[in-house]
């Protein structure tokens, strides 16, 4: 097929075709060369391409937000209108449900922990307490004990670690040195030098670890000595 | 519902070119789908098609019933002003809308006849397939493509005719 015999109604006929890209190869040639040398071909070939890219490009209109309950009226039925007293118990029954009960419980949690972060006591509840600066001054206090007490037991771990490593380390130094300072336990009851039963054997272990290395902490650590002697 | 209203009100707006009427005629569709649930079956090709051929056959209805007031109509208004009769039928809100090129390719639709106005807005507007237009319009795919291409063709030459488009 070639230009000479496509014609204007060929054009015209195929044009949504030729558009679409669902032309043969050689039917897309000779539809090319006949657009490109037609006068009447070309500023039709143009103007549906614009028209397709404009109409492609029109935003959906939005309906009017009154439409969705007019269809409701309309197939549902028009909505009751309740006034009085039925229109509280109404708003009231819409109350009763899950979300709205999870809602709830959520604010009571959030006020309750924040009241008790404030240090409001609920044994001997004062009106005072609620007032919004002891309120503050409450919370900021308790911020600052949580603050200090999160700091030594930061600190106190850190000390329990060091002991821990300086321990290890001396015994992997000094592993069969005999301890003549070591206060001298039963064979059949380790750790127990002050005639006392441990209360479980973890407690028993402990003892014995600590009877044990009391010579090494007592090297390296004098400053805890001291103050026990004290 | 939401996204269904919005596309079958897009549909009549399109169709009708006025906003009052593709109210009316979205809520007709609504109701008759309502009311004909029941016959609804799947291997229709989908409830969305489905409304849509719903709303087509609602639109087709109008268009016959509506065909004596607008041979009464244009001939009150003799002189082209298509654009001019679309816009004073429009509310404000409605003008403030639409853009000017909007506005234009609505007259223009309007002036095409209902089956190829169908078609191109199924296919342009709506961007659905072959398949799906086929089965809205119960015609043969061969008889939609035919449409469709011709539709194209007139709107283009109706967009030209108003200075839309200069050649």
């Amino acid at each position: 097929m070639t230009s000479m015999n496509w014609t204007h109604e060929q054009t015209e006929a195929r044009l949504t075709d030729y558009l679409e890209g669902l032309l043969q190869p050689e039917e897309q040639l000779a539809f090319d060369a006949h657009v490109s040398s037609c006068t009447q071909c070309a500023p039709l070939l143009a103007g549906v391409s614009h028209l397709l890219t404009d109409l492609h490009s029109l935003d959906e209109l939005e309906p009017p937000p009154r439409l969705i309950y007019a269809i409701l009226d309309k197939t549902l039925g028009p909505r009751e209108t309740v006034t009085g007293w039925r229109a509280a118990l109404a708003w009231l029954g819409s109350l009763a449900n899950p979300r709205v009960g999870y809602g709830l419980a959520s604010m009571a949690a959030t006020f309750l922990i924040i009241v008790s972060a404030s240090g409001f006591s609920w044994r001997k509840p004062r009106l005072a307490d609620l007032k919004p600066s002891s309120l503050y001054r409450n919370a900021d206090r308790q911020v600052h004990l949580v603050y200090a007490r999160g700091t030594k037991f930061v600190s106190d771990l850190r000390v329990v670690y060091e002991i821990q490593s300086r321990l290890s380390q001396d015994e992997q130094q000094n592993p069969a040195t005999p301890d003549r300072n070591r206060p001298q336990t039963s064979p059949n009851e380790p750790g127990r030098t002050d005639g006392t039963n441990p209360s479980s054997p973890k407690q028993q272990n402990r003892a014995d670890g600590i009877g044990r290395n009391s010579p090494m902490l007592a090297a390296g650590f004098p400053i805890l000595f001291e103050r026990r002697i004290r | 519902m939401r996204r269904h209203t919005r596309r079958i009100y897009n549909i009549c707006y399109r169709f009708t070119g006025n906003g009052a009427e593709a109210e009316d005629l979205s809520q007709e569709v609504f109701l008759r789908v309502y009311k004909t649930l029941g016959s609804y079956r799947s291997a229709f090709g989908g409830f969305a098609t489905w409304m849509t051929s719903v709303t087509r056959n609602l639109l087709i209805d109008h268009y016959r019933r509506t065909k004596r007031d607008r041979v009464t109509d244009s001939l009150d208004d003799a002189m082209p002003v298509v654009e001019n009769k679309a816009s004073s039928a429009r509310r404000p809100d409605e003008l403030a809308l639409l853009g000017e090129l909007s506005s234009q390719i609505q007259t223009a639709l309007t002036k095409l006849s209902p089956e190829l106005r169908e078609a191109v807005i199924l296919r342009d507007l709506q961007q659905l397939e072959y398949s799906e237009i086929q089965r809205t319009l119960s015609v043969p795919e061969g008889t939609v493509k035919s449409r469709i291409n011709r539709g194209r063709i007139e709107l283009a030459r109706i967009l030209q005719q108003m200075g839309v488009r200069p050649s």
